[in-house]
């Protein structure tokens, strides 16, 4: 038993020393961000670091949260959390307002002031009493690109959805599938979150589906193994690829002419924008009119280096 | 076990061969142990780092108790058929498959939202019946018996909102649900009066803007709470002072031995098996009623904190011996660590080291514990 | 007392087990009276765990017999054989170290306490009956709610012998009881032997050790290879004899001087 005291003391210890390293020494005011996504997703990177470029340029303490799996349920618990440590601003997606609007209607309530990125959509967000919406329509940002492919005369697709219990992912591909003016039908696959799995899978949805034109992944999590899948089918380069976000190995298969285009819904500025305004609004009352959309963009080969330099970490 | 002290007054006579045990240690021989120290430290250590962060007013403290209450109602189904020998790794699929059954058979069917629920947990007993029925029968490890319900459920869960809506969330439950007398009892909030009175002595916050101003935040106790409490109270009951709950021990202890002396092994493990996918149902229900939307993903990974909650409470992975109100209250130190370290400002990645941590502890105690039991050196 | 002014509580006649091709018993004659230690022995492989099997009710035999008190009787289970009072405690004794006496005591059979609709186990009869029953054992427990396993092996025999007895059992059918235990425990388990047939019990004991069986043996049949070798009376027969019996009529003469002083 003394062992086991002493390593409960020696934890405690470690612990509690961790923690006067965690919290930012900042004086202003605190904010925290929630987001959607499980730990595994990489793409929230260049968020966390746009949310902490905001956080030390405006002297302000940030705090990002997820939930670890990603069930919007414990999200919603999150978000209660949140508010009820009394924060001066929270930052959250509402990937389904269902879930979500309870817990952020009721914070905005009791005097916290929201801000709502990335999914959700600007109505959503005015409902929910939220400041702002900053982000891409996701539904809009599909049809686009859709439009776009049609020009480039595709006529059928693959959509490689990583998140198909998202219902926004789902939007990226009916969007999709709208603009191009075809039936989304079986189009799009389950592909699940391993990368491996996923090459398999379109691996095999493209064997079993020669004739189809082009592949619309929905981000770096579906868009890496998708590239590997294309180079072991000698596909790459020859198949239309499109994708939507951005991160090094989708910028660098923009580069080598793999991947038409990238739609850059450009997440820094999810992150770093809503920082910037609520932390001015707080201390001078200075609000911006609107929402801000944060993209689409589309990045292809022309003017790469900027996504270059920064791919993964501001990109 | 937890029936000490009824036999104090039969003071039986010393015998010299017998090692007299301290009071303290016996006190300290029960599953519980582990929680109990676990629970104080806990709280001791939040109360030092994170007594004005929020986390210990009303807000605060419905906050970690909702999500604490989540664990115990799965904890108590799983404490349950841990201790009658088996695992059941379906459970968080089954919470995504009954949260999507209510949603397809209310929104989709337009059925009335009680007959939902009625016939989701039909459905969800009749799975784990399924469950028992198989282990029981081949005599397979219930760890893959239930590995496998954990795919099947999970995938039938994303492909049938898929089939029928095209889509893996479906919302509208709250609007299907207005006016059901059977949805309250689920997602409903009781002694809502209480917390009025609070408000009104100015003991607890209030809206301050919006249509609810004025309105308490805090606004009643989730039934959410209350079927934990209650599913702990019955489980706990059943197992320490029911012949039934002898019935779960010799189960989980010795199979065979218990089927010696005619206890009815397989129906007792069945039936356990049944109880968890009804713990996993309640959960599900109450958040569907809550939240008033199923997701595909809705209870992913649960079965583990579930295991894990259990074992920190004491019960042992082999079966036979382990405490209900052990497992809720290492739910309780799940939901309190899980949401307490972002209240004292911790990284929140570091909570899995935490978890593994206090996992590993408990297995260690525990493991101490049964050689004190069992006289093994 | 002496069980042979009684009638035999069970008595089986010519017993035969067939598994496919293999003859386990060969033409098995044993009876069982009242208050009456019969000792059953036999060398390993003698057929002695089908026998008891066959005698509790988990084998049917291939042909032959079962009288229980008189009456011709086919049991379907063990739990017919145990409701009818034949009683098993086997060499693993169907204990859960991890439970208590008490719990283990009264396992299958707990004593319910009706508080309205309510049925619970009435843990105060048992921890009280426990208690008393292990007193009469001569085993004072520290506590009802000990948990099995700190006890030693005698005391767990005795707690599983307790246990048959207080539910009833006409017939005790011990399996190796002393086999895996030292000379103290032994003694305890021979002596609890002779309380529970002084009761009126038939026990039937079953050994390969020659001396704890003749230290309470009434009667003393020798299995060897299937096949009963003949029932002897207590004091007809020596300790060498026995011992050449079970070996299947070898000389065991380098054991003799060890059994000389059998107890």
């Amino acid at each position: 038993m003394n062992a086991f005291w002493k390593t409960m003391a020696a934890t405690a210890v470690a612990a509690s020393a961790l923690m006067g390293a965690t919290v930012a020494q900042a004086e202003g005011e605190r904010y925290v961000l929630v987001s959607h996504a499980p730990d595994s997703d990489s793409w929230w990177n260049t968020i966390k670091n746009g949310l902490a470029l905001a956080g030390e340029q405006m002297g302000v303490t940030v705090e990002y949260r997820n939930p670890p799996t990603g069930d919007l349920a414990d999200m919603a618990r999150i978000i209660e959390q949140a508010a009820a440590s009394g924060p001066d601003g929270i930052i959250t997606t509402l990937a389904d307002p269902d879930v979500l609007s309870g817990p952020i209607r009721a914070a905005v309530d009791s005097g916290i002031d929201v801000i709502i990125i990335n999914s959700g959509t600007p109505d959503q967000a005015r409902e929910v009493g939220a400041l702002m919406y900053v982000g891409q329509p996701e539904y809009d940002a599909g049809y686009a690109a859709g439009l776009r492919a049609a020009g480039d005369g595709v006529g059928s697709f693959l959509c490689v959805n990583h998140y198909i219990s998202s219902p926004s992912s789902t939007e990226r591909c009916q969007g999709f599938a709208d603009g191009l003016g075809v039936d989304l039908g079986n189009q799009m696959i389950d592909s699940g979150q391993d990368p491996s799995e996923i090459q398999n899978r379109v691996m095999a949805y493209l064997n079993a589906n020669p004739d189809t034109d082009a592949v619309l992944t929905l981000g770096p999590t579906s868009a890496d193994p998708t590239i590997l899948a294309l180079e072991e089918m000698g596909l790459a380069g020859d198949i239309y690829f499109g994708t939507f976000d951005l991160g090094e190995n989708i910028v660098q298969g923009i580069r080598d002419g793999v991947i038409q285009w990238g739609i850059d819904q450009q997440p820094y500025l999810q992150a770093y924008l809503p920082i910037i305004v609520m932390a001015n609004y707080h201390r001078f009352g200075v609000l911006p009119g609107n929402n801000i959309n944060s993209g689409p963009g589309f990045v292809t080969a022309d003017g790469l280096e900027m996504v270059e330099q920064f791919a993964g970490e501001y990109r | 076990m937890s029936e000490a002290g009824q036999g104090a007054a039969l003071a039986p006579a010393k015998d010299e061969r017998v090692k007299e045990i301290s009071g303290l240690r016996r006190a300290l021989i029960r599953p519980e142990l582990g929680a109990i120290v676990g629970t104080i430290a806990v709280f001791v250590f939040f109360i030092a780092f994170a007594a004005d962060s929020g986390m210990f007013n009303a807000q605060g403290i419905l906050n970690w108790s909702t999500v604490s209450a989540q664990f115990m109602i799965i904890a108590v189904g799983a404490c349950m058929l841990m201790i009658a020998g088996e695992f059941d790794l379906s459970v968080g699929s089954m919470i995504g498959f009954a949260g999507m059954s209510i949603a397809l058979i209310s929104v989709t069917l337009q059925w009335p939202v009680w007959i939902a629920i009625l016939l989701t947990f039909v459905l969800c007993v009749a799975v784990g019946a399924l469950n028992g029925v198989i282990v029981v029968r081949t005599g397979l490890p219930s760890f893959i018996v239930t590995l496998a319900f954990l795919f099947i459920l999970r995938g039938f869960t994303i492909f049938f909102p898929q089939l029928i809506e095209r889509q893996t969330i479906i919302g509208g439950i709250s609007d299907a649900a207005e006016g059901d007398w059977l949805a309250p009892v689920f997602g409903g909030k009781i002694l809502g009066f209480v917390f009025d009175w609070l408000a009104e002595m100015e003991m607890i916050a209030v809206f301050e803007r919006g249509t609810r101003a004025g309105e308490p935040i805090v606004d009643g106790i989730p039934m959410l709470i209350v079927w934990a409490l209650a599913l702990v109270a019955v489980a706990h009951v059943i197992l320490t002072r029911t012949q039934f709950g002898n019935w779960v021990f010799a189960a989980g202890g010795d199979a065979q031995a218990a089927r010696y002396v005619g206890v009815p092994v397989n129906r007792v493990k069945i039936l356990m098996f049944m109880f968890t996918a009804f713990c996993a149902c309640v959960f599900a229900t109450c958040q569907v009623m809550e939240f008033g939307s199923a997701g595909a993903d809705r209870g992913l990974l649960k079965e583990f904190e579930a295991i894990i909650a259990v074992v920190i409470g004491g019960a042992l992975l082999t079966g036979g011996y382990g405490s209900v109100i052990g497992a809720a209250l290492g739910a309780l130190i799940f939901g309190v660590v899980q949401q307490g370290l972002f209240f004292a400002g911790v990284e929140s990645s570091l909570f899995r080291v935490f978890l593994g941590v206090i996992l590993l502890f408990a297995v260690i105690l525990n493991t101490y514990i049964r050689r004190i039991i069992t006289g093994e050196r | 007392m002496s069980g042979f002014d009684h009638d035999p509580i069970v008595e089986m006649r010519g017993i035969e087990k067939h598994f496919g091709p293999v003859i386990a018993l060969n033409g098995v004659s044993f009876d069982i009276r009242p208050g009456e230690c019969h000792c059953l022995l036999g060398d390993n492989g003698a057929g002695k765990s089908t026998f008891i099997k066959t005698m509790s009710g988990v084998h049917k035999p291939t042909r032959g017999e079962i009288l229980f008190e008189g009456r011709p009787m086919s049991f379907d289970s063990p739990r017919d054989a145990m409701e009818a009072g034949i009683a098993t405690v086997y060499q693993d004794l169907a204990m859960i170290p991890l439970m208590s006496v008490t719990r283990n005591f009264w396992m299958g059979r707990e004593p319910i306490r009706r508080v309205g609709p309510f049925k619970f186990m009435d843990f105060k009869t048992a921890n009280a009956v426990t208690m008393e029953e292990m007193r009469k054992m001569g085993i004072n427990l520290r506590s009802p709610d000990q948990a099995v396993g700190t006890l030693s092996g005698g005391e767990r025999q005795t707690v599983a012998i307790a246990r048959a007895v207080h539910f009833g059992a006409k017939v005790l059918i011990l399996d190796e009881p002393t086999s895996a235990l030292g000379v103290r425990q032994t003694a305890n388990v021979l002596a609890t032997i002779d309380k529970v047939r002084k009761t009126g019990i038939g026990i039937v004991f079953i050994t390969h050790n020659v001396r704890h069986a003749l230290a309470v043996g009434d009667r003393f049949t020798v299995l060897n290879r299937g096949r009963t070798l003949g029932t002897a009376q207590r004091g007809q027969i020596t300790p060498e004899e026995l011992q050449d019996l079970m070996a299947g009529g070898q000389e065991m003469v380098e054991l003799e001087g060890s059994l000389g002083g059998t107890v």
